[in-house]
C-alpha cells in the first residue's frame, strides 16, 4: 500500500500542495505516470500521517498483524523488504524443533541502490525548477558536510 | 485528525526545496523519523481515504489479518 505525502521536490509542472483537490490530482498524476498498481491512500494536506510515522520522503513499514511495528526504514529498498519478509513471515513457523520464537529488534545500516539518471529524469518531469532547486541542495550538503 | 492550521499546511508542504534544506528541515525529518514508533511498539493508527473510489480505509484494518507493508513517497 502506498500513502501519498507532500510532494519532495514540487517544480512547475508538479507543484507544491496548496489545497487538497490539487494534492488528489498530483496523486492521480503518479498513479497514471508511475504505474502503480498498488492501493494509494491520500494523506490529508497537513500530512497527519506522515508527520506520526516520521517525515522522510521515500520510508517503508511494515505492520505485523495486532498493529505493532515490525519493520521501520528511513528510505525504500524492495530487495531489502522482501528479504526482511522472507524471514519474518517464516519466523514463528520456520523455528527448530524444541525452541520457541522470541522476537528482538535491532537496528542496521542497509543500503539502496540508487538510479541517479532517473531520479534526474524524474525531477525534470516534475519541472526545471526541481533540477535547478536539487543542485543547490546538493551544494549545501557537501557544505554542510566539509563543516 | 484534528484542525491544522494554514502555517503548518505552508510549512509542511513547502514550495522550494533548497530553502527547505537550507533551514535545516531536511535534518529535523530525519530526527523525526527517529522519534517514530520503534519495532515493538503500536502503529498509530488513521483513516485516509483511497484513491480511485475515495473508499475511507483504516490501516487497522488492514494490518488486522495480515503484515502491511506502507511505502510513503510523492512523485519524486
Amino acid at each position: 500500500m502506498f500513502i501519498y505525502t507532500r510532494e519532495a521536490h514540487p517544480g512547475e509542472n508538479v507543484v507544491h500542495h496548496d489545497s487538497f483537490e490539487r494534492k488528489l490530482a498530483c496523486a492521480r498524476l503518479l498513479a497514471g505516470e508511475a504505474g502503480i498498481g498498488r492501493d494509494i491512500l491520500v494523506d490529508d494536506l497537513d500530512g497527519t500521517v506522515h508527520r506520526a510515522y516520521g517525515l522522510m520522503p521515500n520510508m517503508t513499514w511494515v505492520i505485523g498483524r495486532g498493529g505493532r511495528v515490525a519493520y521501520k526504514a528511513n528510505w525504500t529498498s524492495a530487495a531489502n523488504v522482501e528479504a526482511f519478509l522472507g524471514r519474518f513471515l517464516a519466523g514463528r513457523a520456520g523455528h527448530p524443533p524444541g525452541t520457541v520464537p522470541v522476537m528482538y529488534e535491532t537496528q542496521q545500516a542497509e543500503f539502496r541502490y540508487t538510479d541517479r539518471k532517473r531520479f534526474m529524469r524524474d525531477l525534470l518531469r516534475n519541472g526545471p525548477r526541481a533540477v535547478a532547486e536539487f543542485e543547490k541542495a546538493q551544494q549545501l550538503w557537501a557544505e554542510r558536510a566539509s563543516t | 485528525m484534528g484542525e491544522a492550521d494554514c502555517g503548518s499546511i505552508a510549512a509542511y508542504n513547502y514550495p522550494r526545496f533548497d530553502e527547505y534544506v537550507a533551514a535545516g528541515a531536511d535534518m529535523a525529518d530525519e530526527d523525526a523519523f527517529r522519534a517514530s514508533p520503534w519495532a515493538g511498539q503500536r502503529a498509530p493508527d488513521f483513516t485516509l481515504p483511497r484513491l480511485g473510489d475515495g473508499a475511507q480505509v483504516s490501516l487497522s484494518g488492514l494490518w488486522r489479518s495480515r503484515p502491511l507493508v506502507m511505502e510513503f513517497g510523492s512523485f519524486t
